[in-house]
């Protein structure tokens, strides 16, 4: 069975490439905007990993994201990747802290890179 | 001006710059966002997603390409620079051992030198080399640098050299490769600001990007050097820190 991708990603058009990109790599794709969506999503869909940006709409950035996730049995092991245009040294080790498994400055790779290290990380 | 005065015209300024800083690295970050999705569309074309291109059309997506990375990089060291210049990175020197700091960097772009075909080296010392005193997360970032630029500027088969010896009273980290070397008009600019080599073989590599002046600003910070030796069949870097003096030698 194709493995599964939760990306949570505010900027429409981002979003999309991202998809489309996953998609035909051969990965079954959900996308959400926030939180609330991304919440309703995981009521039916269960991945095998997720893609979160950091600043989201909502009232719940991809910090508090990582954290509920971790929160939930099913997803304490599930990897992280957070795809953030922020580059702080801080934002890093403070995601890294709360869980995520990896750590990506969207403008420093390619999406071909992105699948690549989805795909390390569900091995 | 009274005392009081000063110090309020002092806090202003202060404030002042702060919210400089946070312009910058807001506005930094939003035009990385339309920088990255320039970057994927244009990867997607060179790529065919999107179908067949003429000779014409692929040449110029990858002029596009090209000057889109440049920008990245060039925003990426803006950050780091602004960072630095409201002294939000102090530096904490500690005692270093700097073999297994080169260990740990050179297994970082293992995977990388593999993907590329390019052979990284680390020319282990036989003899101990004596501690440093370093602020370890700066000086991994300018070693990563200049392995990442060594990397980006060699192609399939060049080798990649990784050592470090005591020098007098320093130990000397070089880094060394075999590829295409420092253009000579280059030479004199490369430790300015902002400066980019026009003749990388490849994008997209590890690491922050934060270019050579910065690297050269935190090496001094050490009461280091940074210099290096070019010709067209590749580049030196040593950077130069000086070993920690005992205080209570025996006599």
């Amino acid at each position: 069975m194709a493995k599964q991708v939760l990306i949570i990603e505010d900027d429409a058009f981002l979003q999309g490439l991202v998809v489309r990109k996953l998609s035909s790599s051969g990965f079954t794709v959900q996308a959400a905007g926030q939180w609330s969506e991304a919440d309703t999503i995981l009521k039916t869909f269960s991945p095998d990993i997720f893609i979160i940006d950091l600043v989201l709409p909502g009232g719940m950035d991809g910090f508090a994201i990582i954290t509920e996730i971790r929160k939930m049995n099913q997803f304490a092991q599930t990897p992280i990747i957070i795809f953030s245009n922020l580059s702080d040294e801080k934002d890093q080790t403070k995601a890294e802290t709360l869980g995520a498994s990896l750590f990506m400055v969207k403008s420093n790779f390619t999406l071909d890179e992105l699948v690549e290290k989805v795909n390390a990380l569900i091995k | 001006m009274t005392t009081e005065e000063l110090q309020k015209e002092n806090e202003a300024l202060h404030k002042e710059n702060e919210l400089k800083g946070e312009i910058i690295s807001m506005t930094g970050h939003q035009v990385r966002t339309s920088l990255s999705a320039m970057k994927w569309v244009l990867k997607m074309f060179l790529d065919k997603d999107f179908g067949e291109l003429s000779t014409e059309q692929e040449q110029m997506l990858k002029k596009a390409s090209e000057q889109n990375e440049r920008v990245i990089s060039l925003v990426s060291e803006m950050l780091t620079l602004n960072k630095a210049a409201d002294g939000a990175i102090p530096y904490v020197f500690t005692p270093t051992e700097p073999v297994p700091l080169l260990e740990k960097i050179i297994f970082e772009f293992m995977s990388e030198s593999y993907k590329k075909h390019i052979e990284l080296l680390f020319l282990r010392p036989e003899n101990n080399i004596p501690a440093i005193s370093a602020d370890i997360n700066k000086l991994h970032i300018v070693i990563e640098n200049l392995v990442d630029n060594a990397l980006k500027y060699s192609k399939e088969g060049d080798k990649v050299f990784v050592s470090i010896t005591p020098v007098g009273n320093n130990v000397d980290i070089s880094i060394k490769d075999t590829g295409i070397g420092i253009p000579a008009e280059a030479q004199s600019k490369i430790f300015t600001k902002f400066f980019r080599a026009d003749n990388a073989q490849t994008k997209d590599t590890l690491g922050s990007g934060i270019g050579l002046y910065m690297c050269k600003k935190i090496v001094e910070a050490h009461h280091g050097s940074l210099t290096f030796e070019s010709t067209g069949h590749g580049s030196t870097f040593h950077v130069l820190i000086p070993q920690i003096v005992a205080t209570d030698n025996a006599k």
